[in-house]
């Protein structure tokens, strides 16, 4: 902790919002709210939560960034102007929101300090996570254990919101009919450009290193920060980034839409498999130690850190699929038609 | 070595030093980006090449995966980097910006 970097790092992190708000203009507010993000990255970063930092930088600065990017294209750029708001409700509103900061920071005297090893919850939970957990899994990394082995109901339903959240967009955004499609007005079509030959040359090189990189990501979040939801996340942003730079029927020759729901339905079932999978061999639902009994050459311990690989890879496919799925929805107007 | 490392950071901070004053200064969008995408590139590059140095003051297999994963991330923005220059150029072009030109006595 070095408290020079948080406290500029932390005026930036204050500046940034308040500039997103401000914006006028909706794409000016998706950058700085990239750069938001990234400065949150930092900061966890600093704080010592490297896994945090991890899907910060790669959901919040690198994804939702394009995301905001496709929602503002298929809408309109800049705020619409709109009537000046009552004083009244303005000082109802000012009000709320100065007395609901007032609460918050009164709360916080009652946290313990940052680091302080005798808050209770530095006391009873963790460190048994901090010394049993090589002992008991072979998993160095104790957040990758935490999230996938002791607490891995949660992230199984954590999977199952991002699986539904690929459907809601799905169901709100996908035009199946001929007689749903609307056109826009012209003025929100975009000229759709020359094809630029050094951007896909570009692209085309970087892609495959990105998704060996994401691969690593997946396999390696036993030994070092990172995991299913990242190496998923980066998959997804190698394909929009072929999107981007190449065309949208490119990404929808490798990754249709069936494919993307096969795919999001498979993680999640691969993460419940493993879980069942246990179940039928007489363990507790995701209790990999007793994986033991089908995987070859491998005893109780081994079995959980081999399970952990197991649902870390069903998230990556699941998280992947979901991803490209939203993207494509949101950038062609659930037409699949032509996009960014 | 520390000293190498130093003057290479210091290098480094320069050039970052330099494009900021050039994105703020320079008159239009196209000079401003070719700022932008030279000077950060070198820069990135001047600050990364120091930081995989300063790990070989014991060397070592895993100091040695570290330099190189280091020099990876610089690969990638020598690759990254002019290219994403090069495609906000492109659209600031086909959007019709118009560069900047030094005024005839005419029109000013």
């Amino acid at each position: 902790m070095i408290w020079q970097l948080d406290l500029s790092v932390l005026t930036l992190i204050v500046i940034c919002a308040f500039a997103t708000i401000m914006v006028k203009d909706l794409l000016s507010a998706a950058i700085i709210f990239g750069a938001y993000s990234f400065l949150m990255c930092l900061l966890w970063t600093e704080m010592g939560a490297v896994d945090v930092a991890f899907t910060e930088a790669s959901v919040g600065a690198g994804v939702s960034t394009v995301l905001f990017f496709a929602a503002v294209y298929q809408t309109s750029r800049m705020v619409r102007p709109r009537r000046s708001a009552r004083w009244l409700s303005k000082a109802v509103g000012l009000t709320a929101a100065l007395l609901t900061g007032l609460v918050l920071i009164i709360a916080e005297n009652d946290f313990p300090d940052f680091a302080n090893s005798f808050s209770p919850a530095s006391l009873h939970l963790s460190p048994y996570y901090i010394t049993q957990t090589l002992h008991d899994t072979n998993v160095p990394n104790i957040v990758t254990s935490v999230l996938a082995d002791y607490r891995g109901f949660d992230t199984m339903f954590e999977t199952a919101v991002i699986f539904t959240a690929g459907l809601a967009v799905i169901a709100i955004l996908r035009r199946m009919k001929k007689a749903d499609q609307v056109e826009l007005p012209e003025r929100f079509v975009i000229s759709e450009g020359y094809p630029d030959t050094i951007s896909r040359f570009v692209a085309r090189q970087v892609v495959p290193f990105i998704q060996l990189f994401a691969l690593y990501v997946v396999a390696h979040g036993h030994h070092s920060p990172g995991g299913g939801f990242q190496g998923g996340v980066i998959l997804g942003a190698s394909f929009i980034l072929l999107a981007i730079s190449y065309d949208f029927k490119i990404v929808l020759g490798i990754m249709n839409e069936k494919m993307n729901i096969l795919l999001g339905n498979i993680g999640v079932l691969l993460y419940a498999g493993i879980g069942f999978l246990c179940l039928l061999l007489g363990a507790n639902f995701l209790d990999y130690s007793m994986l033991s009994k089908v995987l070859p050459a491998t005893d109780k311990i081994m079995a959980r850190s081999h399970g952990m690989l197991g649902i870390e890879i069903g998230v990556a496919i699941a998280v992947m699929a979901i991803v490209i799925s939203i993207y494509l929805n949101i950038v062609s107007n659930g037409k699949y038609d032509k996009g960014l | 070595m520390t000293i190498v490392v130093i003057v290479l950071i210091l290098a480094g901070l320069v050039f970052f030093f330099a494009t900021t004053v050039g994105l703020l200064r320079f008159p239009d969008f196209y000079s401003r980006m070719h700022a932008a995408g030279k000077g950060d590139t070198l820069s990135s590059l001047l600050m990364l090449l120091p930081l995989a140095l300063y790990n070989f003051h014991e060397i070592n297999m895993a100091n040695l995966l570290v330099a190189l994963k280091i020099l990876l991330i610089g690969v990638f923005i020598f690759m990254a980097s002019p290219t994403a220059t090069h495609a906000i150029i492109d659209a600031g072009y086909e959007a019709g910006i118009k560069p900047w030109t030094k005024k005839p006595e005419e029109e000013s």
